[in-house]
C-alpha cells in the first residue's frame, strides 16, 4: 500500500492527500492480502479486536452452534436501536402510553415498522435464547472450564425473560395490564420476601402510574445495563475458557518426549518435567508450532463472513417479520374487567398453565427447581466426557432430564395456547 | 483505631505480624463489603414507597336503598361486590385470591376469567386453583346513613350487616 514517492511538501499536494492520510489514520490496516495483515486485523481493530486472530474449524461447523448465540446477539443490538428510536415518542403515563402506541401507528414515520421490529426482536430473542441454552446443554459445553459462563448464561437467560416482561407493561393495554397483575402476584407466592418484591415492583397495591413508571425504569435502563455487562463478561470468557467447545479428539494431543540426553539418565530427568505453552497462562490447548495439523483457519475472512452473514440473515428476518405482521395491540387498560380469558405473553404461558393448578408449584415451586437445576448442573455433572457433540451418549441422563423439562414446558405451552378458553376452560381449537 | 505496629513488629515473631495483618485485612474487606452491602440495601429502601396514590380503603358505596332486596351489586370500581339478602347487607370481595384478576359474577357465583377460579355465592372456592375463599370486608352503617366499607378490615364470612 505504501508506495514510496518522492516526499512533496508543497500545500496543494497535502491537501490532495489529506483523504487518503485521513482514512489510514483512523483504518491502520490495508485489507489484508497476507496472514501477517490478516492477524493484524483482528487485533488492531476495536471492533474485531474481541475475536481470536486464528478460530478452530469445529467453532465454524454451522450444524454445531446454529450460530444461535450470535443471532441472540444481533437480536439484543436491533433491539437497543429500536427501543432507543421508541422512546422518543414513548410516555411512561396512564393517561399518555397507550395513546402514545397509537400515535406510533398513525402519525409517526416509520412507528409501525420500529414498533414490529422491537417486538419480533423481542419474542425472537427470547425464543434464541432458549435455543442457545439448549443447544451448550446438549453439547455439554457447561463443563469444565466453562462451568462459569454456562452460569452467567442462564442469568443472560432469565434477565432476558424479566426485559421481555418488564417491556410488556409499556403499551399499556388490556394484555399488557393483565399479565402484569397475574404476573406480579405470582411473584408474591415467592417465600418470606415474595410479597415485598411484588410491593416493589407495583410501588404500591396494584398495577398503576407508579408500577408503570417501575417498569419503564427497569426495562430502559437498569435491565439493560445489567444484560450488556453480562453479555460483556459471557463474551470475554469465551476466549479465556479457551474459544467454543469441542469434541476432545478435534485437537490432536500434542506429546512432548523428554529431550534426548547424551549422559545417563539422572533422577530428575525422570520426573514429569513442567511444560508451558506460549500461552501459558491461558488454560486451552498448547501453541502447536509445525508438529501437528492445525485445525485453526484464520478469523479474517472466515469467521468474519459468517458473522456478517449470521447478521445480514437476522436483519432480515426481522424486517421481513416487521413487513408481513404487526405488533398486537389490544383494547386499553380497564383495570374492571379483564378480558376472557387472559393470557401472558406465549414464553409465559407454560407458566400459566402451571399456575391454574397451583400457584406456588406452578408460579414459583418448579420454575425455581429448574433454575436451580440449570445453575448447578455444571458443578453436579463433572464427568470430563461428551463435550462437543450433540445428544453424547455419554450423556445420556443430563441430556434425558433436560430434554424432560424443555418437552413438558412445551407442552404446557401449547396446552395454554391453544386449549385454553374462557374462564380458562379445557377447549378443543378444531 | 490505636494500633502500635512498631511494637508488634519489635516484639512478636514472624507468625504473629502475619495474624496481625491478616485480622487488619479482614477488617478492612469487612468494612469495605459491609459498606457495599448496606449501600445495596439502601437502595431498596429508597425505591420502596413510603406513601402510595391507589384509592382510599375505606368509602362509603350509597345508601341502603339503592340496593333492594335481592340484589348483587359488583362496584368494579371498588373491587367488591354488595350482596343484599332480606334486610342483611354484605360486601364481598372481586379480587380473586389466586392471582389478582378481577372475578366476574357467573351463575353458580363468581368466576376469575385469568386462571378459572370458581366462587360460590358466598365466595367459597368451588373450583379452580383458588387457594382461599373470597375475603368479607366489614360493612357499617354510618351516622347520615349511608353504607361503609374498609377493605383494610376483614370479617368471618356469612356475617352480615343487619339493617
Amino acid at each position: 500500500m505504501s508506495r514510496p514517492t518522492a516526499p512533496k511538501t508543497s500545500f496543494l499536494a497535502t491537501l490532495m492527500d489529506i483523504p487518503r492520510n485521513v482514512w489510514s489514520s483512523i483504518f491502520r490496516n490495508p485489507l489484508p492480502s497476507n496472514d501477517l495483515e490478516r492477524s493484524a486485523t483482528s487485533f488492531t481493530n476495536f471492533f474485531l479486536h474481541i475475536h481470536p486472530v486464528k478460530v478452530h474449524k469445529n467453532s465454524l461447523r454451522p450444524a454445531y452452534t446454529f450460530g444461535l448465540g450470535l443471532i441472540s446477539f444481533f437480536l439484543f443490538v436491533i433491539l437497543i436501536v429500536s427501543g432507543i428510536l421508541l422512546m422518543f415518542y414513548y410516555v411512561p403515563s396512564t393517561t399518555q402510553a397507550y395513546d402514545r402506541m397509537l400515535d406510533l401507528r398513525g402519525s409517526v414515520a416509520f412507528g409501525t415498522l420500529l414498533r414490529n421490529m422491537h417486538r419480533w426482536a423481542a419474542h425472537g430473542m427470547v425464543a434464541v435464547v432458549f435455543l442457545h441454552l439448549c443447544r451448550v446443554f446438549l453439547t455439554g459445553s457447561y463443563k469444565k472450564p466453562r462451568e462459569f459462563n454456562w452460569v452467567v448464561g442462564v442469568i443472560l437467560f432469565l434477565l432476558t425473560l424479566f426485559m421481555s416482561f418488564t417491556g410488556y407493561l409499556l403499551p399499556w393495554d388490556q394484555l399488557a395490564f393483565w399479565a402484569i397483575t397475574v404476573g406480579t402476584a405470582i411473584a408474591g407466592y415467592a417465600p418470606v420476601i415474595g410479597k415485598d418484591i411484588q410491593f416493589l415492583l407495583m410501588g404500591g397495591t396494584s398495577v398503576g402510574q407508579e408500577a408503570l413508571l417501575r417498569f419503564y425504569v427497569l426495562h430502559v435502563a437498569v435491565l439493560p445495563a445489567i444484560l450488556t455487562l453480562m453479555i460483556a463478561i459471557h463474551f470475554w470468557r469465551i476466549r479465556k475458557d479457551g474459544g467454543l467447545s469441542r469434541p476432545e479428539d478435534a485437537d490432536p494431543k500434542v506429546t512432548l518426549e523428554p529431550m534426548e540426553t547424551s549422559s545417563a539418565p539422572k533422577a530428575s530427568v525422570l520426573e514429569p518435567k513442567k511444560v508451558y505453552g506460549f500461552q501459558g497462562l491461558v488454560r486451552g490447548p498448547l501453541t502447536k508450532v509445525g508438529q501437528i495439523p492445525d485445525n485453526t483457519v484464520f478469523s479474517w475472512p472466515n469467521l468474519f463472513l459468517a458473522e456478517l452473514f449470521t447478521f445480514v440473515v437476522t436483519l432480515s428476518a426481522i424486517l421481513i417479520l416487521s413487513l408481513l405482521f404487526n405488533a398486537p395491540l389490544e383494547e386499553p387498560v380497564n383495570a374492571l374487567h379483564p378480558p376472557n380469558p387472559a393470557k401472558a405473553p406465549w414464553y409465559f404461558l407454560g407458566l400459566q398453565e402451571m399456575v391454574s393448578y397451583s400457584a406456588f408449584w406452578g408460579g414459583i415451586g418448579v420454575p425455581g427447581i429448574f433454575v436451580l437445576l440449570l445453575l448447578g448442573t455444571p458443578y453436579l455433572d463433572r464427568g470430563p466426557k461428551g463435550v462437543g457433540k450433540w445428544f453424547s451418549r455419554d450423556r445420556l441422563l443430563a441430556n434425558t432430564i433436560f430434554i424432560t423439562f424443555v418437552v413438558a414446558n412445551i407442552i404446557f405451552v401449547i396446552i395454554g395456547t391453544f386449549f385454553r378458553g374462557a374462564n380458562w376452560a379445557f377447549v378443543t381449537p378444531w | 483505631m490505636a494500633v502500635n505496629l512498631k511494637r508488634s513488629s519489635g516484639e512478636d515473631s514472624d507468625g504473629g505480624k502475619t495474624s496481625r495483618r491478616k485480622m487488619l485485612g479482614w477488617l478492612t474487606g469487612a468494612g469495605l463489603f459491609g459498606s457495599a452491602a448496606l449501600s445495596a440495601v439502601s437502595n431498596f429502601v429508597f425505591i420502596k414507597p413510603r406513601a402510595t396514590y391507589g384509592q382510599p380503603q375505606r368509602f362509603s358505596v350509597g345508601k341502603p336503598e339503592d340496593f333492594p332486596e335481592g340484589t348483587r351489586a359488583i362496584l368494579a370500581s371498588r373491587g367488591i361486590c354488595i350482596v343484599r339478602d332480606g334486610a342483611r347487607l354484605a360486601a364481598i370481595s372481586t379480587t380473586c385470591t389466586h392471582l389478582g384478576c378481577t372475578v366476574g359474577s357467573a351463575d353458580t357465583g363468581f368466576a376469575c376469567p385469568c386462571h378459572g377460579s370458581r366462587f360460590d355465592q358466598d365466595g367459597n372456592v368451588t373450583g379452580g386453583p383458588a387457594p382461599r375463599p373470597l375475603p368479607w370486608f366489614q360493612i357499617t352503617l354510618a351516622p347520615n346513613g349511608e353504607i361503609e366499607v374498609d377493605k383494610d378490615i376483614e370479617i368471618a364470612p356469612g356475617s352480615y350487616l343487619t339493617l
